[in-house]
């Protein structure tokens, strides 16, 4: 599978503080990607510097073979992000702020396909026209993921998105985020989680104080060891 | 998008609330200009009616005198204000707008004004400039000042900023929906001045109008600028209103200061001592040293009898005359500061918008010192007039019933501008856009931020 994301030497420092110590990466088309690490350890860092929200200090970040800087304009056309508590348009129903954030990245799509996909993101239909202010952390998260469908991401970054989800909901996001890699995208998820992690990733990387440490396949290690090895590292 | 973005704004229940409040107060500003106006045409109309029957009751009174008629014969001359004065007041509610003036000395008559309002004269007006140049600006402020600001409090900005194709476009749309919202209630308190008031659709109203978008397009630029600089919504929020205290309060009362103190009008009290010194004086003083210089004023009267035995109308309407003549000077230098007081109150507002949009409003509404000061040289005109007019029929005590009384009416002043307003415009215009450039740079600049270290 074809490189879809790439860090080569990725530095970011603020003053003497290094936020991130030359990460250099690779992530395949189709992968889930999971960063582990403690707070502090540069996982949201390393996102930003990917969404083009940070300037590197150093080394570079590419996004479909192109650099985000100075061409985040071009590289934000490929990707969607879906923080730790999305936040919405409070005045605006779920199917309202899909419809105002698929028109802001250029997309404009009818009231049945626009339902479609909350749809296909798990929302209940019930919920597409209440207001945001009704919406609980889950649904949120939904209307997130189905701004990411209608825009044809290729890669969605996810900062801690099982955060304070209860267990039904994170079995949802789960199945729903493996759905979307089967579907060919890139997920790239900053989580605490290890054990979802394990059950979603197809590759996890373990980060301490700005460095990556440990890059290894889910294929080959249980939570358990995994656990081990997180524990460990840090 | 648009649409969208509209709907999430004027749902704001707060939104909804400022609009109605600046709906109702400009509605209550209408109601207080109309109210103003009727006043005013009341006053030209009662005039109008006093003129015609103090005429007819002095004619019928003193009918072989010409003189001595002449000495309680007033004639009004009227400064009627456009209907536009209901929208900007100005100075007209303070200033004598009715001048209603017998043959005699001239500077003893002109000043002498119904002054019913002087608490108006501290506070101003709530008319529906001062809602647009003073109540608007905070409307905007309110609006405007967590317009980037709450996206990134509130968390929304990144998820805007990973979609949207410009940061920049994106709030220059917030900001235009905003605009639209008050150019919106701009035009619905325009269109209900034209029911209410009524304004007629002209010209005037046009100018009126486009300088009012202007100066609230100009407070668009403030606001985008303070955005640009990317400062939390308390902070935002106390730069802009800091900005309202500058521009609308501290920069108006600092130049008001220092006009009256580098022109201070001490001719106002010289010139009503020498009118009144130049013509009682005269009483005791010796005929032909009151004849001489009237001669020299008006040759043309020389050949008409004044010394004659009896008391003589020539001689006491030439003493009239010389508290004038002996005015003169005080009175002109007095119109002249003021002219200059003008004239550097219209150079400070070209820094200080606020200024400029009051002084442009009021020139096109006719209510300004500027127009005040034309209806006072008019004023003398037309005193001059009535004069000539009448000193032959005195000098030769000429019938009183062979005078027409009925072509007598009052008489209305004209004002021409002196300033082409939207001209006059131009430093708020290029100030705008100097903002905007500005504010652009800035968010260049700024680029993405609102991120947070991980």
């Amino acid at each position: 599978m074809p490189v879809i994301l790439e860090a080569v030497q990725l530095t970011k420092q603020y003053q003497e503080y290094t936020a991130l110590r030359q990460l250099s990466l690779s992530i395949d088309t189709g992968e889930i990607f999971c960063l582990l690490g403690q707070n502090g350890a540069g996982k949201t860092t390393t996102i930003n510097l990917f969404l083009g929200f940070l300037e590197a200090s150093e080394g570079k970040a590419l996004i479909n073979g192109i650099e985000v800087r100075p061409n985040s304009n071009a590289t934000r056309q490929h990707i969607a992000y879906i923080p730790e508590v999305v936040q919405l348009y409070g005045n605006l129903s779920g199917i309202e702020n899909l419809d105002f954030f698929s028109r802001l990245a250029g997309f404009t799509y009818s009231k049945q396909e626009l339902a479609a996909f909350l749809q296909k993101a798990g929302l209940q239909q019930e919920a597409n026209s209440k207001r945001l202010a009704a919406y609980s952390k889950g649904m949120r998260q939904k209307v997130a993921i189905a701004i990411a469908l209608a825009k044809n991401a290729t890669v969605i970054f996810m900062d801690e998105p099982t955060s304070g989800l209860d267990p039904r909901a994170t079995a949802e996001f789960t199945a729903i985020c493996k759905e979307l890699a089967a579907a060919g995208k890139t997920i790239f998820m900053a989580t605490h989680d290890i054990f979802n992690a394990v059950n979603l990733g197809s590759r996890i990387g373990i980060m301490k104080q700005g460095s990556l440490v440990h890059t290894v396949h889910t294929s080959g290690i249980s939570a358990t060891e995994l656990q081990q090895l997180y524990l460990e590292t840090i | 998008m648009y649409l969208l973005a509209f709907s999430n704004f004027i749902r704001s229940r707060s939104v909804l609330i400022a609009i109605t409040l600046f709906l109702v107060t400009g509605v209550i500003s209408l109601y207080i200009g109309s109210r103003f106006l009727q006043k005013q045409q009341a006053a030209v109309e009662a005039v109008t009616q006093l003129q015609q029957a103090q005429i007819e009751r002095n004619v019928k009174n003193v009918p072989d005198q010409f003189g001595l008629l002449m000495y309680y014969l007033r004639f009004a001359y009227i400064n009627k204000p456009d209907p536009l004065a209901a929208l900007a007041i100005g100075q007209q509610d303070i200033n004598n707008s009715i001048q209603y003036l017998t043959v005699r000395g001239l500077e003893g008559q002109r000043y002498d004004t119904g002054l019913f309002n002087p608490y108006n004269q501290l506070t101003g007006n709530l008319d529906l400039s001062f809602v647009i140049l003073f109540l608007f600006p905070l409307l905007i402020i309110a609006f405007n000042f967590n317009v980037l600001s709450q996206e990134a409090e509130e968390g929304t900005w990144p998820l805007v900023r990973i979609q949207a194709g410009s940061a920049m476009r994106f709030i220059v749309q917030k900001l235009s929906i905003r605009l639209i919202v008050v150019l919106g209630l701009l035009l619905i308190l325009l269109a209900l001045a034209v029911v209410i008031v009524p304004v007629p659709l002209n010209s005037k109203l046009l100018m009126f109008s486009v300088t009012s978008v202007l100066y609230i397009v100009f407070w668009f630029a403030v606001s985008f600028l303070i955005i640009a600089l990317r400062y939390s919504s308390a902070i935002s929020a106390l730069l802009l209103l800091s900005c309202w205290v500058l521009l609308c309060l501290l920069g108006p009362a600092m130049v008001n200061s220092y006009l009256t103190a580098r022109y201070p009008v001490q001719e106002a009290y010289s010139t009503f001592l020498k009118q009144r010194d130049g013509y009682h004086t005269k009483w005791d003083a010796d005929k032909d040293k009151t004849m001489e210089p009237f001669f020299k004023h008006y040759p043309q009267f020389s050949r008409y009898v004044w010394n004659s035995p009896k008391f003589n109308y020539m001689w006491y309407y030439a003493m009239q005359q010389a508290g004038d003549d002996e005015a003169a000077g005080d009175s002109k230098a007095m119109q002249n500061k003021l002219r200059q007081r003008q004239q550097l109150a219209e150079k400070f507002a070209c820094w200080i918008a606020p200024m400029q949009a009051q002084l442009a409003l009021t020139d096109i509404a006719g209510t300004g010192l500027q127009q005040q000061q034309q209806f006072l040289d008019s004023t003398a005109a037309f005193h001059e007039s009535t004069k000539l007019h009448f000193y032959p029929r005195i000098f030769t005590d000429g019938a009183v019933s062979a005078e027409n009384w009925a072509q007598h009416v009052p008489r209305y002043f004209k004002a021409t501008a002196a300033m082409v307003p939207l001209f006059a415009m131009m430093p708020l215009l290029v100030f705008t856009l100097i903002l905007g450039a500005t504010g652009v740079v800035i968010f260049r600049r700024k680029g993405a931020a609102y991120t947070f270290q991980g």
